[in-house]
């Protein structure tokens, strides 16, 4: 799989679709009554305040020069109360946009998160994390206005332009067209800019999103950098990557800047125009009197305002959309590995477990497991061991259905396992990962993500059993210690441990130890060993491991190599037969 | 320092230009009344007064006037845009660096999530201050005090009552600013826990998976985001009170004047002239007022996000080197004592009492149980954490006298936990070292054993490892780690558990190698098994924070103590083995 670093922009698999903007206003329909009940009051505001001026052109025109004070004061509480609708209005119009912007932002942020959940580990291992994080927060965090309320003015403005053209029209229909003529020229000139300004903010967001990755990775190797004194260097890349953001950010706003100067200068030369062409009529005494072009002035501002407003709003749009195809693009992303139609849960597993000649690649043409096939009993320990990166890791990942094989089977029970839904198989096989990862929380929090609704005492006991507890209760804290991420403050061996009883805690019928206690002394490892015994009796067991004196216990060794197994027995069997195995036992103390 | 003293340091080259583009702000204010103006002359003149000559002056005069002012708007905004942008890249490079030097007790405390979302959305909201807000302040000030002059010119009385209604407006706005700011501060704390929480969840992805906690995840998810949404739609709520009361407080000078101006009209104090004046005029005085709402909102969002940004600007890391230390460029030899050495965490011992000497070119080996505080030993010498008590000294200097650069630059580890780029190998081995060539990364990674499996990747050394490394198997982790320790050439290389995931043949080849090419190199080994120690010149074993045994295998192994229970225990199976 294509792996992409942070300076490198990713590309774009799906082009824009005017779907998305469909797809976005479905997040609407749960207030679709509020939309619309806004909606409503807004186009009685706009009716409302035009009737202002003629208030106060009627004191201007009638009541001053009739000195008639009583009519004044009433035109002013008139005035008065439409400001006071206004404000009523107003305030009612910001809550139900506050309220459906933010639900739709977080309701949308929901779903992207919720798909991440479902997406393979390639979608993860593929791209820097710090850019799958900036869709989440900071994308979708620039989609809330113009659902909302820039929704909502768009479609009270194209209904003023729609409305003052139709008056336009009826004043006269030549001047109208002249202002048309205008809107289709700025039209044009906009939609012909489109695929430039798209391609500027895709641009742009593509560096945002490199900057972020940056930043993530930074943070997360903060202790590699220090060490390696790169401070300078890093420095230099950081300064550079937000020169890129600068520099693209200016070329994008370069087109923004200019569009709305334009579409003035546009609306400026039809008005020109009309009354050039209005004054000529004029004169030469055609159809158009006095009266009707001052009339027709009176809307040309009317009939401009919303239009360069809806302008903006297609601005805003475009350099949304860059955002928004980002966003769809995770959501659009294919779950390659989901349950399929009529998956059953599994219940409890017996635990025998079959690979029947598989096949898998993670890059087409990198074989990684070839034809392999093997049994083991319900109750068994299996130990593999082989060379780095001779597919060990790999038939774990297959076991639990994380990737999907290309050929052969795989049983559990002697049921092929894309029987099963994917959490019920996954209960039922439990894996200690070879990273083991600490959220940031307690060390209680961090055991109990095994078993959400374990006791304190269940907690415990796990922790005693993989041999965690002593060290835990040396934490100033005990089990109460905040530990995080980056935890300086565990060792590798005592995160391993916490992982470790986070997985005996889960109580996996079929449980997968992956080079598990690579960072543990031997003396835990001993104690640990007993509670493996112990927590194996009934269970199936695969172990990953180096050091063979760990594996030795196994009631099997399967050696693999290039993705095949090149031998298989006990130990004593595999000793005697001085092959691979031998060599490598031997080597551990050979001097 | 108080934020906006900290803003302006920022702010302070770029003043003219801003001044510039300020002044092209106010022309363009002015500007935009020539059309309405010449608009009305053309009514008034040309249609109703019937004089077509002038229509051809004006029309051209509206041209010039829209184009001018487009054209400066452009380049005003342009300025902006830019100086905005310039600004926030200066900060962020500074905040960049003091970050890279914060010690680990700042990054154990601060989540990634957290520090992010400073660089990033905080930094935007300074960028949307500096583009618009700033010179809304300065257009609505402006407009403001114009009108303010001519309508005092004209009417002095009817002014000043229109004007008795501005602390009326200024009380409500610092109402206000005073609510909104802590609200602001509120959504930015939870955006920070919402950011956090996602961060976690994508760089956990495989224990998520691995647990079936989706749905656990889900919940935690959503606790964060429902909170966030809370958090804005509260802050909000405060803008929904406010906002449209301070319209409504500026329209009601629309309102005075109807009522008192027309009633100095009807009194005859007051022409009719000026009437139709002050009414056209106090959309002058009006607009700045209702524009009042949205910046203090911007203003108190901008602020709630500088404050945040500046205190981890001003965050002074404890660990800092000495400036004054003169030998900083020069190589260390090699020479590491550490006398009567305690370390705690928050309390909690993690080394007690330690002391040892190593000697240049000498292998030290550490051994010890999980926890023991073996790579603490490492932590103090890189200085990442500093001693409690006792003395760490490098070739005799103590390690708080020397520059950070000094002490780290001739020294080398390769991690427990690795940590690797989003970059290719070869980018990931050199990273130490970003100037070596093709050769010097391929020798390195020959040393470390790690030739061999690079070579067999389809890409080579071109091959891109995702963040941590994810897609190579632990030893392969460990061994381009190795790699790019060996590629530092380091006076001292410590191995902070190297080759505990590699198999016993890739130990064996590393460890033959490093002894050969090991000359002047001071180096330390920590590590749990025997047969990684077992040929260092000194073996420290540790327990509980303190040094319990010290000496060769062989003297240890005599003594009879701790080192032999283990060494029994790991070779235990080796006598077996031979006797069969």
């Amino acid at each position: 799989m294509a792996r992409n670093k942070f300076d490198v922009d990713e590309k774009l698999e799906s082009q824009f679709k005017f779907e998305y903007i469909v797809r976005l206003a479905k997040y609407l329909l749960p207030v679709k009554n509020l939309m619309f009940l806004t909606l409503g009051l807004v186009v009685l505001t706009s009716i409302l305040n035009m009737l202002s001026p003629m208030i106060t052109r009627h004191a201007m025109d009638v009541s001053l020069p009739d000195k008639d004070f009583k009519t004044v004061v009433l035109l002013g509480l008139g005035l008065l109360s439409i400001y006071v609708f206004n404000a009523v209005i107003e305030r009612f119009r910001l809550k139900a946009m506050n309220i459906a912007g933010q639900s739709l932002v977080a309701d949308l942020r929901r779903d992207v998160f919720m798909k991440l959940q479902q997406l393979p580990f390639d979608f993860f291992d593929s791209r820097p994390h710090g850019k799958i994080l900036v869709r989440v927060i900071n994308y979708v965090n620039s989609i809330s206005n113009l659902m909302t309320g820039g929704l909502i003015n768009l479609i009270t403005d194209t209904f003023t332009v729609i409305v003052t053209f139709v008056m336009m029209l009826v004043l006269s229909v030549k001047l109208s067209l002249i202002m048309l003529c205008g809107v289709v020229i700025f039209s044009a000139v906009i939609f012909m800019m489109k695929n430039k300004q798209r391609r500027v903010w895709q641009n742009y967001s593509a560096k945002q999103s490199n900057l972020n990755a940056y930043i993530h990775e930074s943070i997360s190797g903060i202790k590699v950098t220090q060490s390696f004194n790169r401070e300078t260097k890093n420095r230099e890349i950081f300064e550079t990557q937000c020169e890129n953001v600068r520099t693209s950010f200016m070329k994008a706003k370069i087109i923004d800047i200019c569009n709305w100067p334009m579409v003035e200068t546009i609306s400026t030369l039809t008005t020109c125009m009309v009354f050039l062409v209005g004054g000529s009529e004029l004169v030469s005494g055609g159809s158009i009197t006095a009266g009707t072009l001052i009339a027709f002035v009176g809307y040309v501002s009317l009939f401009w305002t919303p239009i360069l407003n809806i302008c903006n709003y297609y601005n805003q749009l475009v350099n949304t959309a860059a955002y928004l195809e980002r966003i769809y693009e995770v959501l659009d992303t294919p779950v390659l590995v989901k349950n399929l139609p009529g998956a059953v849960d599994m219940g409890e597993a017996k635990g025998d477990v079959e690979f029947k000649n598989v096949d898998f690649s993670y890059e087409e043409g990198v074989k990684i497991l070839d034809d392999m096939s093997f049994k083991v009993k319900r109750g068994e320990t299996i130990a593999i061991v082989g060379p780095t990166g001779a597919g060990k890791t790999t038939i774990i990942n297959l076991l639990t259905r994380f990737y999907d094989i290309q050929k052969g089977e795989i049983l559990i029970d002697g049921e092929n396992i894309t029987k099963f839904t994917l959490s019920s198989l996954r209960e039922n096989v439990g894996v200690m990962l070879q990273d083991t990862f600490i959220f940031s929380g307690t060390v209680y929090d961090n055991i109990r993500y095994g078993k959400l609704d374990a006791t304190d005492e269940e907690i415990k006991k796990a922790a005693s059993v993989v041999c965690a507890d002593e060290f835990i209760m040396e934490l100033e804290k005990g089990y109460e210690t905040e530990v995080n991420e980056r935890g300086s403050r565990l060792s590798t061996g005592q995160r391993q441990l916490i992982s470790f009883a986070r997985v005996l805690l889960s109580d996996p019928k079929i449980l997968i130890l992956d080079e598990a206690t690579s960072s543990i002394d031997t003396k835990t490892e001993k104690a640990l060993q007993e509670g493996i015994n112990r927590l194996l009796e009934g269970r199936t067991g695969f172990v990953i491991a180096h050091r063979l004196s760990t594996i030795r216990n196994a009631d099997r060794i399967m050696y693999i190599d290039k993705g095949t197994i090149k031998e298989c027995g006990t130990h004593d069997e595999l000793m005697e037969k001085k092959g691979y195995y031998y060599k490598l036992y031997t080597s551990q103390y050979a001097e | 320092m108080k934020t906006s003293k900290w803003m302006f340091k920022y702010i302070k080259p770029y003043v003219p230009g801003m001044v510039f583009a300020f002044l092209l702000t106010i022309t363009n204010t002015v500007l935009s009344n020539v059309r309405p103006l010449i608009q009305g002359m053309i009514v008034d003149e040309v249609f109703e007064g019937r004089n077509i000559s002038l229509l051809g002056t004006l029309v051209a005069a509206m041209l010039i006037a829209i184009l001018l002012k487009d054209v400066f708007r452009i380049i005003d905004h342009y300025i902006l845009e830019g100086t905005s942008q310039k600004i926030i890249k200066n900060m962020r490079v500074e905040l960049y660096t003091s970050l890279q030097k914060q010690d680990f007790s700042f990054f154990d405390s601060n989540r990634t999530g957290d520090i992010m979302n400073r660089l990033t959305g905080d930094i935007d909201s300074i960028r949307h201050f500096i583009a618009w807000v700033m010179n809304g302040m300065i257009e609505n000030l402006f407009l403001f005090v114009t009108a303010l002059c001519i309508l005092g010119s004209i009417n002095p009385t009817l002014t000043l009552i229109l004007v008795a209604l501005t602390p009326v407006i200024g009380t409500a706005g610092f109402f206000f600013s005073r609510k909104v700011g802590p609200a602001f501060r509120n959504a930015r704390a939870c955006l920070s826990q919402l950011n956090t929480v996602a961060q976690e969840n994508i760089s956990g992805n495989r224990v998520v998976k691995a647990m079936v906690r989706e749905g656990f995840e889900l919940e935690k998810f959503d606790k964060a985001n429902n909170a966030y949404k809370d958090a804005n739609i509260a802050s909000n709520r405060i803008a929904q009170k406010y906002m449209p009361l301070l319209n409504f407080l500026a329209n009601t000078l629309n309102v005075l004047v109807l009522v008192v101006g027309g009633w100095m009209v009807i009194s005859e104090k007051m022409t009719i002239g000026d009437y139709v004046t002050f009414n056209s005029m106090s959309w002058a005085l009006n607009a700045p007022m209702r524009s009042l709402g949205w910046l203090i909102n911007d203003t108190s969002n901008m602020l709630a996000s500088a404050e945040k940004v500046k205190e981890f600007y001003l965050a002074e890391p404890a660990i800092y080197g000495n400036k004054a230390d003169k030998e900083r460029n020069k190589r260390l030899e090699g020479n590491v004592t550490f006398k009567n050495v305690s370390f705690s965490y928050d309390g909690a011992p993690a080394i007690k009492n330690v002391s040892f000497e190593a000697k240049r070119g000498q292998t030290i080996a550490i051994i010890g149980e999980t926890g023991s505080g073996k790579s603490t030993v490492a932590n103090l010498m890189f200085r990442f954490y500093d001693a409690t008590e006792g003395e760490v000294l490098l070739d005799g200097m103590n390690v708080k006298d020397m520059s950070l650069k000094h002490v780290r630059k001739s020294m080398a580890m390769a991690m427990q936990d690795i940590f690797l780029f989003s970059d290719t190998i070869e980018g990931n081995i050199a990273y130490g070292n970003p100037e070596a060539s093709f050769e010097e990364v391929k020798e390195a990674a020959i040393k470390a054993d790690a030739h061999g499996f690079i070579e067999r990747m389809p890409e080579g050394y071109d091959t891109i490892v995702g963040e941590r490394g994810v897609g190579l198997s632990g030893g392969q982790k460990q061994r381009i780690s190795l790699a790019r320790a060996l590629l530092k050439k380091p006076s001292i290389l410590i191995l902070d558990d190297t080759t505990s995931a590699v198999d016993m043949e890739t130990e064996k080849y590393i460890q033959e190698m490093l002894a050969r090419e090991g000359g002047n190199r001071t180096m330390f080994i920590i590590a749990h098994r025997i047969s990684s120690v077992k040929n260092a010149d000194l073996i420290l074993v540790m327990e509980k924070g303190s040094i319990i045994e010290r000496g060769t295998h062989e003297e240890l192994v005599a003594l009879g103590g701790k080192y032999k229970e283990v060494c029994d225990t790991q070779m235990g199976s080796f006598n077996v083995k031979e006797g069969e």
